[in-house]
C-alpha cells in the first residue's frame, strides 16, 4: 500500500466491496446489518491449533491430575496455561484433556504415569498444568509436550507444544523452527516467561487449543 | 515400526552386542550406489527379491540370492516410508512421506495401481489374493482399497489419531488394524466393518501379524510384550513374558512355531536393542541375535524357514541368515 493512502478500516473495505460489486448482499435485513454480522462472524472466528503427531508414548487411562511435578523433582518448574475452546469460541467445558511428557532428561515414563495425566478444566474450560520443563528426546530435535483433546462434536485435536528457549532455535524460532521437522507450524512454538529469582525460577507458557466443530 | 522411521529418519531394527557366528551369518552383499545409503528394507516372502528404500528416495530390487539388479522405481517427489511384498512376493507396494503410493508388478516393473492419502504412509497390508490393500496413515484413519479398480473402499477410523500397524488374515477374511489410540481393531476384510475390538493396551502397538493358520493375531509395542488375540472375539488369549525394550517388529515363521521380534529401547531408538527369537509352544526366548555393530533394518521368515535379516553397510546393503 502506498505510504501517502490512508489505511481503510476493515467497515470501509467491506462498505467498498459491496459499492464495487465484490461482495452482493441477497437478503431481507438491510445490507448495514449483513455487514454487521458477517465482521461479527469474523471477529468470533478462531484459528483451530495446528495438529502434530500423536508421537509413540501415548499411554491411555493416565490419572486425571494437574500436577505433574512431585515435591523435589529436579529440572525447571513449569506451567503450562490455557483454555479449551471451538473455532466459534465456545469454552469445551466438557473436553477431556490429556497431556504426556517426558521427564527433565528426556525419559517418558511406559511402566507407570510419571508426567502424564488427564488435566482438569476449570468452569471456563481454563488448565493449569504444573510440571517441568521437559529434556531433550534422544531421537527428538525439540523438547516438547504432547496433548490430546478430545470434545463431543468437535475433530479430536492432537497436538505438541515447543517452546521458545529451546537451545536449537538459537533465540529465534521464527526463522529456526524447522530444525525439527516435525514442527510444521511456527504457531506451536510458544515464547516462554521466566518468572521468580535466579535461585527460584519457574518458567510459564500459555497454549491455548481450539477445537474444530464436526 | 513406521513411527520411528519418522522420528528417526532411518528404519532401525536395533540389534548390537554379542551374536555368535553360528547364529549370523553374512550371505551377499548388495552394492547401492554412493549417497544412497539403505534406510530400511524388505525381503520378498519367497526369498527370491530384496526391496531397499534408500537414502536418494529410490526404491532399489536385487534378485536374490544372485544379487543381480531387477529394477530400480520411486515415488518421484518423496522419500519412501513404507514397503511391503504381497504373500506371493509378485507385488511390492511402495508409500512415501507425503502420502504417495504405487503398487509394481515384480519383477516384471509394472505399475499397477497409483493413488494418494493425504499424509504419511505408515504400513501397507496386501489381502492374499492381492485384491485389497490395507493403508496406515500417519495421524489419519486407515484405509482399505480395492487393487483391482484403484478405489478406497472405506476408512478405518480410531478414535483420534492413525494407524500404526496392519495386517490380513492368511484366509483374507479378516482385517487387523493396530491404532495410534492403543485399540486393536478387527474388521471384514472386503467390506471394513468392524467385528471386534481390543482395549486391553495402553500404549501403542507397533507391529502386528497373524499367525499362519490364522488363529492367533500376534502384536507388540510399547508395552514391551508381545500377546496374542482370538482374531474373532478380539480378545487377548497369551502375553509373552514382558522385556526391558519396546517391541518395534514382528514377523512370524512359516510353521507358526516361531516369532522374530525386533526391539528398541526407549530411551533412545539407536541405543544397543536386541532381536529375539521366540519360540511360540512355551513363550520362551530361544536365541538372542546381537552382534556388534550390527543394526538390522529389515527382515523376513522365508517359506523355506529361514529367517533373513538386512542391514546397511558403507555403499551396500548387507543380507544375514539366522539359523
Amino acid at each position: 500500500m502506498p505510504a501517502n493512502r490512508p489505511a481503510l478500516t476493515r467497515r470501509a473495505i467491506l462498505e467498498q466491496c459491496v459499492a464495487l460489486g465484490s461482495v452482493a448482499i441477497v437478503a431481507a435485513s438491510p445490507a448495514a446489518a449483513m455487514l454487521d454480522a458477517f465482521e461479527q462472524h469474523e471477529k468470533d472466528y478462531h484459528r483451530p491449533t495446528p495438529p502434530n503427531e500423536l508421537g509413540p508414548f501415548y499411554k491411555k487411562n493416565a490419572p486425571v491430575t494437574s500436577t505433574f511435578r512431585a515435591p523435589g523433582d529436579p529440572g525447571i518448574p513449569l506451567v503450562v496455561s490455557g483454555q479449551v475452546f471451538n473455532t466459534r469460541g465456545d469454552q469445551l467445558t466438557g473436553a477431556v484433556l490429556e497431556v504426556w511428557q517426558t521427564d527433565h532428561l528426556g525419559h517418558y515414563d511406559l511402566d507407570g504415569y510419571r508426567y502424564r495425566g488427564k488435566v482438569a478444566l476449570d468452569k471456563t474450560a481454563a488448565y493449569k498444568l504444573d510440571s517441568v520443563m521437559p529434556g531433550h528426546y534422544p531421537d527428538r530435535v525439540c523438547q516438547h509436550v504432547h496433548f490430546a483433546v478430545t470434545a463431543p462434536g468437535h475433530k479430536p485435536l492432537v497436538t505438541q507444544l515447543y517452546f521458545g528457549t529451546d537451545p536449537v532455535f538459537e533465540g529465534d524460532p521464527d526463522h529456526n523452527f524447522k530444525r525439527d521437522p516435525l514442527i510444521h507450524s511456527r504457531e506451536l512454538v510458544r515464547p516462554v516467561m521466566l518468572v521468580g529469582d535466579p535461585h527460584d525460577i519457574q518458567a510459564a507458557v500459555r497454549f491455548e487449543l481450539c477445537l474444530e466443530i464436526l | 515400526m513406521p513411527r520411528f522411521r519418522g522420528l528417526l529418519g532411518i528404519f532401525l531394527l536395533a540389534l548390537a552386542g554379542q551374536l555368535s557366528g553360528q547364529d549370523l551369518k553374512l550371505v551377499k552383499n548388495l552394492t547401492v550406489p554412493p549417497d544412497s545409503e539403505v534406510q530400511f528394507a524388505a525381503v520378498s516372502p519367497k526369498g527370491d527379491l530384496v526391496a531397499a528404500a534408500c537414502k536418494d528416495g529410490r526404491v532399489r530390487l536385487w534378485a536374490f540370492p544372485s544379487g543381480e539388479p531387477k529394477l530400480v522405481f520411486d515415488l518421484t517427489d518423496q522419500p519412501i516410508s513404507a514397503l511391503r511384498f504381497s504373500e506371493d512376493g509378485s507385488l511390492l507396494a511402495v508409500g512415501g512421506v507425503r502420502g504417495a503410493g504405487k503398487i509394481w508388478g515384480v519383477p516384471s516393473g509394472k505399475l499397477k495401481l497409483e493413488f494418494t492419502v493425504g499424509t504419511r504412509i505408515e504400513a501397507f497390508a496386501i489381502s492374499p489374493d492381492r485384491t485389497l490393500l490395507a493403508i496406515s496413515r500417519q495421524e489419519m484413519p486407515a484405509q482399505l482399497w480395492d487393487i483391482s479398480v484403484g478405489r478406497l473402499i472405506t476408512d478405518l477410523p480410531a478414535k483420534f489419531s492413525g494407524s500404526l500397524a496392519i495386517a490380513f488374515s492368511p484366509d483374507g477374511q479378516r482385517l487387523a488394524s493396530a491404532d495410534a489410540d492403543t485399540e486393536i481393531r478387527i474388521y471384514e476384510a472386503q467390506t471394513g466393518a468392524l467385528r471386534a475390538t481390543n482395549s486391553d493396551f495402553l500404549l501403542e502397538t507397533f507391529a502386528i501379524g497373524f499367525s499362519p493358520d490364522g488363529k492367533n493375531l500376534y502384536l507388540g509395542g510399547a508395552d514391551k510384550t508381545i500377546s496374542a488375540l482370538d482374531p474373532i472375539s478380539g480378545k487377548t488369549v497369551r502375553t509373552f513374558p514382558k522385556q526391558s525394550f519396546v517391541v518395534g517388529d514382528l514377523n512370524i515363521s512359516r510353521d507358526g512355531k516361531s516369532i522374530a521380534a525386533a526391539y528398541f529401547d526407549a530411551n533412545g531408538f539407536s541405543n544397543p536393542a536386541p532381536v529375539l527369537l521366540w519360540d511360540v509352544a512355551t513363550a520362551s526366548v530361544r536365541t538372542t541375535i546381537q552382534q556388534n555393530g550390527f543394526t538390522a533394518n529389515g527382515g523376513q521368515f522365508l517359506n523355506d524357514g529361514r529367517l533373513l535379516l538386512t542391514s546397511s553397510a558403507t555403499g551396500m546393503l548387507q543380507v544375514w541368515s539366522v539359523r
